[in-house]
């Protein structure tokens, strides 16, 4: 399947390309306009990717690689990415994460088979001071109990 | 103890992050002032504070504003670091989420400073929430006439850009950040032999944290004194310190430089939770080497009495662990988060930063022994010291001091123990 | 620094003073000098990267050990290479470089000529303390076309290979990819190299993960002998180093060229159509003269080469390859005059504009064009009737000739697809079992020494002529 961004997405780039002293600054604007058109990076769309910003497509795929929020597979329409660091783990992530596999039948770095959820740890959120925390998506929830897991993803459905 | 809100005076005020609200309550005072005192007044004013920058280093800002300022390329760039990675510390999206324009004037008067016009905000891609509010409050600013063409109607144009990250923890080490920003793998560069600027696409560029931005209309508008007026005399000021783990309130509240360390975890943190006894406290993000209970009895927060304990003050994040800690645990903890982290760009942090997590996990799954407790520490000597970044010498300060000051939890641990 | 570069200044190194230009790479100098530094990503024509972290050296007055790829020269610097900090940290980058190395040298091809290797033997020799069930696995057989195989996990990420063809070729298939210690070198999947320097890769490849596989699994490096020559394959006369063994029961035998440095020339590098042009030269080879399609031995053969000649009346013309060294092009000259004969070595035939490129490939594809002209030899299409006596040393163009009476000497067996048969074929040896001068596309003029010493030697231009000048006369 081929990729084309967007008018709007195109549009947008076009303007940010004028706040950059070069168009090779938009790699990673231009990746976030990928994930949030298709919700991973496919190998059309780093040929897009190059293309547009005028370097070989290596570059891209080094990059992609590169950072863990970029995916080249799709992941669940949910990715729940729960913070394994250490102010979390102090703070009683290990009970969490023991609760999300119970609930959602799944381990790590897996998804249901409805194709809803992907549970991954990831690396410090940046919220230690309300952890434990995880984040659905790009929506951050904090100070996690099992309850509160129990409405965040009663909310989702 | 004497509390003081320098960079946080406005984060209790209930909309504070919108422009009118911050303005009632005196935002953007400082750029007219700035306007009237000149760019060169402005740095003195900085140089005069002693502001210290706030992301990990402590380096005095002054120095790297002038490389910027006096280099002699007239297009100059500020990058604000915003990638906000360091376990323990979560400072920077207070200032994004309860004072966006705080920073937006900041950047204003560094950009004026030091002569440049663009400047990019590097956030962490995790903060897409917190992100959002800035570039609501950016936003603000632009139809308000405060950024665009001119500056409050002076003839001095900044344009603020926020740039996303995308997961990756060394994009917060300078020129990692730059070469990210530059559309490429964030590996950080060989460093300079003599003293330069950053530079971005080959232009002189200035990095600097969001708080240590966030700092500077304060010293602008109430002078250099004003901000002497806190902390010590090496140390001087205020930070924004953070407080994790197991202590009643977390949070981030901010302190003079010099408070004594029990003082701030009691004070803000209402102590260290029910019924437990203090064992160690990591004084300043993940990667400063831990202290024990005793030695955070006597430790201050700042730069020069965390360095007389062999640690940092860092990020000033700290995160406390009480005695239900198993510090074989927590090492292995961090060192599974350097071994997702390190960039992969030169030997002793690719190969060492896996290495050490395989020995520590081996610890503790009982099946290593006294010689490779040695040869964790060999390990540790060879990343210190000896790679592109600060990466592996910090890792290798993580490594040392949990080995060494908990030595005896880890030789419980080993094969022969069980 | 490089306002300063070109002063000489002093520096000590491990108590030695030594005299460099200031501003250079310190790694450079001390190898220049004979100190031996181990390095990996550091190459002479790719420059530091300071991945690598090998080359580190002692500075006085540095707190910490300093790569020397990335220290610059200035004066007073005091240097010690070889205290036993420095071999510690050796020791200890290459233990790690290590770790998750598959040590599977008994069927790498890269043995004997291995940077890992060659440093274990001088620092390491200690047990390995990773197991071999807890290394990291990546892919073992890649294949990335164009004779070139990777094995992710022998690499040690020096990143030779991505500055080749990201900074050198300027294609741009191979990155590194992922991070940590899953970082590795790769293609984007499914694609493949598309250059046509990429077997350079090989030869920069400091360790096994890049092998040749037209070279892989063929022969031990320790008994091939580099013999240095100078490629065939077209007009720039590429320097290069001709690996070749005798072993028991088999004949002198190339096994692969390699580029030597020339900065005049070729720089570090060759075409991969020049380096595999060794193939041609012990392939198909035309081995017995033949006469009226029957073997015949080289008296007889002079005998025949001799009457055919001296019984010829009309109009004898001599065509020459370009390919033949000056010194093979003078004997022709001179029994040319001799038989008076007309000589042509036309140039156009070799003329390959699609081989061409800006770099090493040049469109003509003899290796001696310059000499023919320098000898004065005509460089035009001779005009043949069906009359003429061709005598032809191994031109092409000889081939799609429609003549009665000629005699070829050849290199190669194969027969004239167009043109007529000759009577009388007689074999030349190829560049490789001659000596002789070429000169280059740029006028520099090149000597080659013999190579291959076969057992059985096919005569050499030079041994044919000089033999029909002891020949008997021939009696009409």
């Amino acid at each position: 399947m081929g990729f084309a961004f967007t008018e709007e997405n195109l549009e947008e780039l076009e303007a940010l390309a004028k706040r950059y002293p070069s168009k090779e600054a938009l790699m990673l604007p231009a990746l976030w306009k990928v994930m949030e058109q298709d919700g991973y990076v496919s190998m059309d769309a780093i040929d897009v990717v190059a293309d547009y910003l005028g370097v070989p497509p290596m570059k891209v795929y080094g990059v992609v690689t590169f950072y863990t929020m970029f995916h080249l597979e799709p992941v669940g329409t949910y990715h729940i990415q729960l913070c394994r660091t250490l102010s979390c783990s102090l703070c009683g992530k290990g009970e969490i994460l023991q609760y999300l596999r119970n609930k959602l039948g799944i381990d790590v770095g897996e998804t249901t088979p409805d194709g809803k959820f992907t549970l991954s740890q990831v690396e410090c959120l940046g919220s230690c001071g309300t952890a434990p925390v995880m984040q659905i998506n790009d929506t951050l929830y904090e100070n996690l109990t099992p309850e509160k897991v129990d409405e965040i993803l009663e909310g989702l459905k | 103890m004497r509390e003081v809100k320098i960079v946080s005076r406005r984060f209790d005020i209930p909309g504070s992050h919108t422009l009118d609200i911050a303005r009632e309550h005196g935002a953007y005072e400082a750029v007219e002032r700035a306007f009237d005192m000149g760019p060169e007044a402005v740095l003195n004013a900085v140089c005069e504070s002693g502001l210290r920058g706030k992301g990990g280093g402590g380096a005095p800002a002054c120095g790297k504003w002038r490389l910027a300022k006096e280099h002699s390329d007239p297009t100059k760039f500020l990058a604000v670091n915003c990638d906000e990675s360091e376990p323990g510390t979560f400072k920077d999206r207070q200032i994004i989420t309860k004072d966006p324009h705080l920073l937006i004037e900041g950047i204003i008067l560094t950009c004026y400073a030091i002569g440049a016009h663009d400047a990019y905000v590097y956030i962490r891609g995790e903060y897409y929430g917190f992100q959002k509010i800035l570039q609501g409050a950016i936003d603000e600013a632009y139809a308000a006439g405060i950024l665009g063409e001119k500056t409050l109607g002076r003839e001095y144009r900044v344009d603020v850009t926020i740039h996303r990250g995308a997961g990756a923890y060394i994009c917060g080490e300078k020129s990692a950040l730059l070469e990210s920003m530059e559309g490429k793998r964030g590996h950080p560069r060989l460093k300079p032999h003599r003293k330069e600027p950053e530079w971005y696409f080959g232009r002189p560029t200035l990095v600097n944290n969001v708080e240590t931005i966030a700092t500077i209309p304060f010293i602008v508008k109430e002078g250099p004194e004003a901000y002497r007026n806190y902390g010590t005399e090496k140390s001087p000021g205020t930070m924004l310190f953070a407080l994790s783990g197991h202590v009643k309130r977390p949070g981030i509240y901010e302190a003079e430089f010099g408070t004594p360390m029990m003082a701030y975890i009691e004070h803000y943190g209402g102590g260290i939770r029910d019924g437990m006894a203090l064992k160690a406290v990591i004084p300043g993000g993940a990667s400063t080497p831990v202290l024990t209970a005793d030695e955070a009895r006597s430790a201050n927060l700042d730069y020069e009495s965390m360095r007389s304990l062999g640690s940092s003050l860092g990020t000033g994040g700290m995160i406390v662990m009480d005695e239900s800690v198993d510090m074989v645990e927590a090492l292995k903890n961090l060192l599974a988060f350097y071994h997702h982290e390190s960039c992969g760009q030169c030997t002793p942090c690719r190969e060492g930063t896996g290495w050490v997590d395989a020995i520590v996990a081996s610890v503790l799954k009982r099946e290593a022994d006294v010689a490779d407790l040695d040869k964790l520490l060999d390990i540790s000597w060879i990343m210190n010291g000896k790679t592109i970044c600060v990466f592996a010498p910090a890792v290798s300060g993580v490594i040392d001091a949990f080995v060494k000051k908990f030595r005896a939890e880890f030789e419980a641990c080993l094969r022969s123990h069980v | 620094m490089s306002e300063t570069l070109g002063r000489k200044v002093k520096i000590s190194v491990d108590g030695r003073i030594i005299e460099a230009e200031e501003g250079a790479i310190l790694l450079q100098v001390l190898l220049k000098n004979g100190f031996e530094i181990p390095y990996y990503c550091y190459h002479e024509a790719l420059g530091p990267d300071g991945n690598c972290r090998m080359c580190m050296v002692e500075i006085e007055g540095k707190k910490r050990p300093q790569i020397s790829c990335d220290t610059f020269v200035e004066e007073g610097l005091v240097i010690h290479t070889n205290t036993e900090n420095i071999r510690k940290v050796r020791r200890e980058i290459l233990e790690l470089q290590l770790i998750n190395h598959p040590v599977d040298c008994p069927i790498c091809d890269q043995a004997g000529e291995c940077s890992l290797q060659d440093y274990y033997m001088e620092y390491g020799l200690y047990h390995g303390s990773v197991e071999k069930g807890k290394k990291l696995h990546f892919n073992k057989h890649l294949d990335l076309g164009r004779n070139v195989m990777l094995d992710q996990e022998r690499c040690v990420l020096c990143q030779r290979c991505t500055r080749f063809t990201t900074n050198i070729t300027q294609t741009n298939e191979l990155g590194i990819v992922w991070r940590a210690d899953h970082s590795c070198v790769s293609t984007l999947p499914g694609r493949k190299l598309e250059n046509g320097y990429a077997m350079n890769l090989v030869d920069l490849c400091p360790v096994g993960a890049l092998t040749s596989k037209d070279f892989r699994f063929q022969q031990r490096v320790w008994f091939l002998t580099p013999t240095p020559s100078v490629c065939h394959g077209c007009a720039k006369g590429c320097n290069i180093f001709v690996d070749h063994a005798r072993l028991k029961y088999h004949d002198d035998t190339i096994y692969r060229f390699r580029p030597r440095k020339n900065p005049d020339i070729n720089g570090y590098f060759i075409c991969d159509d020049g380096r595999l042009s060794y193939k041609a030269l012990q392939t198909g080879r035309l081995e017995k003269a033949l006469f009226e399609g029957r073997e015949i031995g080289f008296d007889e053969a002079v005998r025949e080469l001799k009457k055919s000649v001296e019984c010829t009346t009309g109009r004898i013309v001599i065509l020459a390859d370009a390919n033949l060294y000056t010194e093979e092009l003078e004997m022709i000259q001179i029994f040319a005059n001799r038989i008076g004969a007309w000589l042509y070595a036309p140039l156009e035939s070799y003329i390959d504009e699609k081989f061409a490129d800006e770099w090493l490939r040049n469109a003509m594809r003899a290796a001696n064009a310059k000499g023919v002209e320098k000898l004065g030899i005509a460089t035009t299409m001779p005009e043949i009737k069906r009359d003429t006596l061709l005598i032809n040393f191994n031109h092409p163009v000889a081939d799609s000739l429609d003549v009665r009476r000629r005699i070829d000497f050849l290199t190669h067996a194969e027969g004239p697809e167009t043109g007529s048969r000759a009577d009388l074929t007689l074999p030349i040896a190829v560049w490789s079992e001659a000596s002789g001068t070429l000169i280059n596309i740029d006028g520099l003029e090149q000597r080659c020494e013999q190579v291959i010493y076969p057992s059985d030697p096919v005569p050499t231009v030079i041994r044919w002529l000089e033999a029909y000048e002891l020949g008997e006369r021939c009696i009409v």
